[in-house]
């Protein structure tokens, strides 16, 4: 298996590397200029040029790209064009705020899909079964902006249950430890949901699937002919290799983990990796969405392992070379 | 099994009901001394001399010495200084010179003195080729050697306390431009110019003004506090102002109306109704008009110019004709574009020097009428009409067909641009409207790419028409492509006076000759609408912007209740 991984990862790095030229040719060649914040009235047009020369923006895009492979491959991101600051720096501040977010609505997706799919497919055909089912498609269907700002509206504003934005209240670090986790607390709960919620009504479609058909194998008949009450049947014996597409979603929502959503964190302004690749694109910021992108990549291909990696630890049947 | 669920479900709801309560009883001030003001997006850094957003230049002018305590009289439409750090002031040589006294009295969070040293030293940054500020132009009318600014000759130190600025010439804004506040000279003296916008100190300023810098959690929220060693006149009332980074309008406004905030701007005309209806703790207040929307036209041939590398210069086939342009006015509602989306905060326009410049504002000018007919005419005196019948105007074998340009997600241009393509295809124009990523929006603007455009533009304090309407196309700001020879004239008088109601009639001048020219199709100004909530109180909204004078601003009423 270790030499499965290392295999693995040394094929990843021409990958990775192809993806951030790809991604470097492209912004570049994009239209739209990061001095532009300089052509305002009482600014002097000629600062704009200054700036762009003083961010090497003047020399030949393929010394820019020599220039920038060799910073890139010593682990050196460069300064952002409109925070400047250390590219490295602005991951630091954001990386952690979207794990929060991200990991917490993963869990919420995992759990309350496996639950939907679970309960849908022990009740298959039934008013139970079909009702969920109709929930799930309709859940999934509902753009998330419109469902984040409609639970805005309602929770926050009229019921005045929770807060609407930010992730935490203002000057919140004055207030003693408890209070500060449950004021963080309070602040997650609308982005969770909206993040989870939408996701679990797939996952709990890929859960009832796989579970109806491993419900159909004859170890599962056995169980049940041993005399197993249900409930030990499904959690004990199907639900196992139920999982493993589940598994799959873990592995595949690495990206997602550490590259935020930019919809739900936009509208929440959850000061995360979302809102900093929204604001980087906005403002054509070229080293903070090179590096992210270089992040996503990164996650994409180490996803992919870890699900394979993962597959192979649930289920015996399969191995790796 | 059922108990354990009872117990899980109990404890959600007493989750979910203690998130609704508020901290303490209604007579409580949850945030006592403290107003919280919600912002659209986080400075760049606290250094004015490099930052370049709107909302940082704000908050600097809370953190750094003010040079003047500036305010705007409304009666005359001018500003107005009084002493702040500059104690008095006096005009020499003809007005060439100014000599300034500082106060002796005002220190750095570090104990260390302001000096004059610390106001040369900043102007050398602010000037200085290397750094780029994009304040730079306010050292544009001192002393210049060889093509860069001279700060030795431009400003002569007498002691600790007194410096001399020297100017090349006199103009009516001269105070104006020595209103850029010190930064310290013994943090920076060491610094790489170059690198400037990205200096670590950038991050955590030392304050001789009224706030200091508690807390900087970036992309999240910035705690003034204030600064007990603030020697300035002016000293900080309240203990603390919080800016909170939210940037999706509604969550803004959301936040307003619950009163977790107590500011905030823009709020959109239509939801006025509603937060005077069912908000009586909001107040809603208005900033003087300083931006105005307006069709950009190209007066020249644009495409010609960029494809003989910036040198033929020739009338746009549609737009080059002044007739059309005005036909162009008088055709278009603007009121109705008004009445539509701005209700009573939009304010027709005529040129793009605001009414709020009372001085200089040429009120005998009449707004152009919505009149098809005359626009009509206009057109038809210029070769237009409908020679084939098909409803559409033609001249030379060309259709009048155009595309109108905006940026991307504006919805108070995506307004204007349908009611523009509908009263243009009333006159037989076909007007197809296309909209256009922000970014890439305004740098071809810049670029001259588009013939025709929905643009808006926020004006200066200081009155200076010259990148706009000098006749330098290669200007990016003259979006245009205007020249005229008279005006370059005028914005050479108006800027050569000794004071501002010398300048005057060249300025009233001016827009006479944009009136009569329609360079652009001056739609109308906008007044910025700003939600407070009546807690905090004492503020000065107005053309300086809604946080001017933070200083002021005090919580409850005089009375000492508190209004939630």
């Amino acid at each position: 298996m270790l030499l499965y991984i290392l295999k693995r990862v040394i094929a990843a790095i021409p990958l990775i590397f192809g993806l951030l030229t790809v991604t470097f040719f492209i912004i570049r060649m994009a239209p739209g200029d990061p001095a532009s914040l300089y052509l305002q009235g009482n600014v002097d047009p000629g600062i704009a040029d200054r700036v762009r020369r003083n961010l090497g923006l003047d020399d030949p895009l393929p010394l820019q790209y020599v220039k920038w492979l060799k910073a890139t491959a010593t682990g050196e991101f460069g300064v952002s064009f409109s925070k400047h600051r250390p590219v490295v720096d602005i991951l630091a501040d954001a990386i952690p705020n979207t794990l929060i977010l991200t990991t917490l609505a993963l869990f919420l997706n995992i759990a309350l899909g496996v639950l939907i799919g679970t309960l849908s497919a022990v009740t298959r055909g039934s008013w139970v079964d079909n009702i969920t089912t109709v929930l799930a498609l309709f859940v999934y269907s509902i753009p998330e902006f419109w469902l984040a700002l409609m639970l805005i509206l309602g929770v926050s504003l009229h019921l005045d249950l929770l807060p609407a934005a930010q992730m935490h209240s203002p000057n919140a670090d004055q207030l003693p430890m408890f209070a500060y986790i449950f004021d963080l607390a309070k602040h997650l709960v609308l982005p969770v949901f909206v993040l989870g919620f939408a996701s679990a009504a797939a996952t709990g479609r890929y859960m009832r699937g796989s579970l109806l058909d491993v419900i159909k194998q004859d170890y599962i008949r056995t169980a049940r002919a041993k005399g197993l009450p249900e409930w030990k049947v499904v959690g004990k014996h199907a639900m196992r290799n139920a999982m493993i597409p589940v598994i799959t979603i873990v592995g595949l929502s690495l990206p997602f983990l550490l590259g935020g959503a930019v919809v739900v964190e936009a509208v929440f302004d959850w000061p995360g990796m979302g809102n900093v690749l929204l604001e980087a694109i906005f403002s054509r910021d070229y080293p903070v969405v090179i590096a992210l992108t270089a992040i996503s990549g990164l996650m994409v291909v180490l996803g992919n392992l870890l699900a394979d990696v993962l597959y192979a630890i649930v289920d015996p049947r399969i191995r790796l070379e | 099994m059922f108990t354990r669920y009872a117990t899980l479900l109990l404890l959600f709801s007493l989750f979910l009901s203690s998130c609704g309560k508020k901290s303490g009883s209604k007579s409580e001030d949850p945030r006592p001394e403290t107003a919280v003001v919600a912002i659209m997006g986080d400075v760049d850094n606290f250094n004015p001399v490099v930052s370049a957003e709107l909302i940082a230049s704000q908050v600097n002018d809370a953190i750094f010495p003010q040079m003047f305590d500036v305010k705007f009289a409304t009666g005359e439409g001018r500003l107005v200084y009084g002493p702040m750090l500059v104690k008095s002031w006096e005009f020499l040589n003809g007005q060439k010179d100014i000599r300034l006294d500082l106060r002796g009295d005002v220190f750095w969070e570090d104990g260390i003195r302001v000096t004059a040293e610390d106001v040369k030293f900043s102007y050398g940054l602010y000037g200085s080729q290397e750094v780029s500020s994009p304040r730079q132009n306010y050292v544009r009318n001192m002393i210049w050697t060889d093509g860069k600014f001279d700060v030795d000759r431009s400003i002569e130190i007498i002691n600790d306390s007194t410096l001399i600025f020297h100017f090349d010439h006199t103009y009516p804004t001269q105070l104006f431009h020595l209103n850029l506040p010190p930064v310290p000279k013994h943090v920076f003296q060491n610094a790489d110019l170059r690198t400037l916008d990205s200096n670590p100190a950038n991050a955590r300023p030392l304050s001789a003004g009224p706030f200091r810098l508690e807390k900087w959690i970036r992309q999240q929220e910035i705690v003034l506090a204030r600064n007990p060693k603030c020697n300035l006149p002016y000293p900080a009332k309240l203990k603390r102002v919080i800016l909170r980074v939210i940037s999706e309008p509604v969550t803004r406004l959301t936040e307003l109306k619950k009163g977790t905030i107590d500011m905030m701007w823009p709020i959109n005309p239509e939801d006025v109704q509603d937060i005077q209806l069912n908000y009586p703790s909001i107040r809603i207040e208005t900033m003087p008009p300083r931006v105005y929307e307006y069709v950009g036209w190209a007066n020249i041939d644009f495409k010609a110019w960029n494809e003989s590398g910036r040198k033929v210069i020739k009338p746009h086939p549609l737009f080059g004709n002044k007739r059309v342009r005005q036909a162009l006015t008088y055709g278009i509602n603007r009121q109705q574009i008004i009445d539509g989306f701005l209700g009573g905060y939009g304010q027709l326009a005529t040129s793009d020097i605001s009414p709020i410049f009372r001085w200089a504002y040429n009120f005998g000018l009449k707004p152009y009428s919505y009149d098809p007919e005359k626009a009509r005419n206009l057109l038809a005196m210029a070769g237009w009409t409908d020679t084939d019948g098909d409803g559409i105007l033609d001249h030379n074998g060309r259709k009048f067909e155009f595309t109108l340009r905006y940026n991307a997600g504006n919805a108070r241009r995506a307004y204007a641009a349908n009611i523009i393509q509908d009263n243009l295809k009333k006159l037989g124009i076909i007007v197809n409207i296309e909209t256009v990523e922000g970014v890439v929006f305004y740098e071809k603007i810049a670029r001259k790419e588009y013939d025709a455009f929905l643009a808006g533009f926020s004006v200066g304090l200081a009155i200076d028409p010259s990148d706009r309407w000098g006749s330098d196309i290669q200007n990016p700001l003259n979006q245009a492509g205007f020249r005229n020879t008279r005006v370059d004239e005028l914005i050479r008088y108006g800027q050569n006076v000794k004071s501002y109601l010398e300048a005057a009639p060249f300025w009233k001048e001016l827009q006479a000759i944009l009136h009569e020219e329609q360079p652009f199709t001056f739609l109308y100004w906008i007044k910025e609408i700003v939600g407070i909530n009546n807690r905090l109180q004492n503020t000065e909204v107005g053309i300086l912007g809604a946080m001017n004078e933070m200083w002021n601003w005090t919580i409850g009423s005089p009375q000492g209740s508190v209004v939630y």
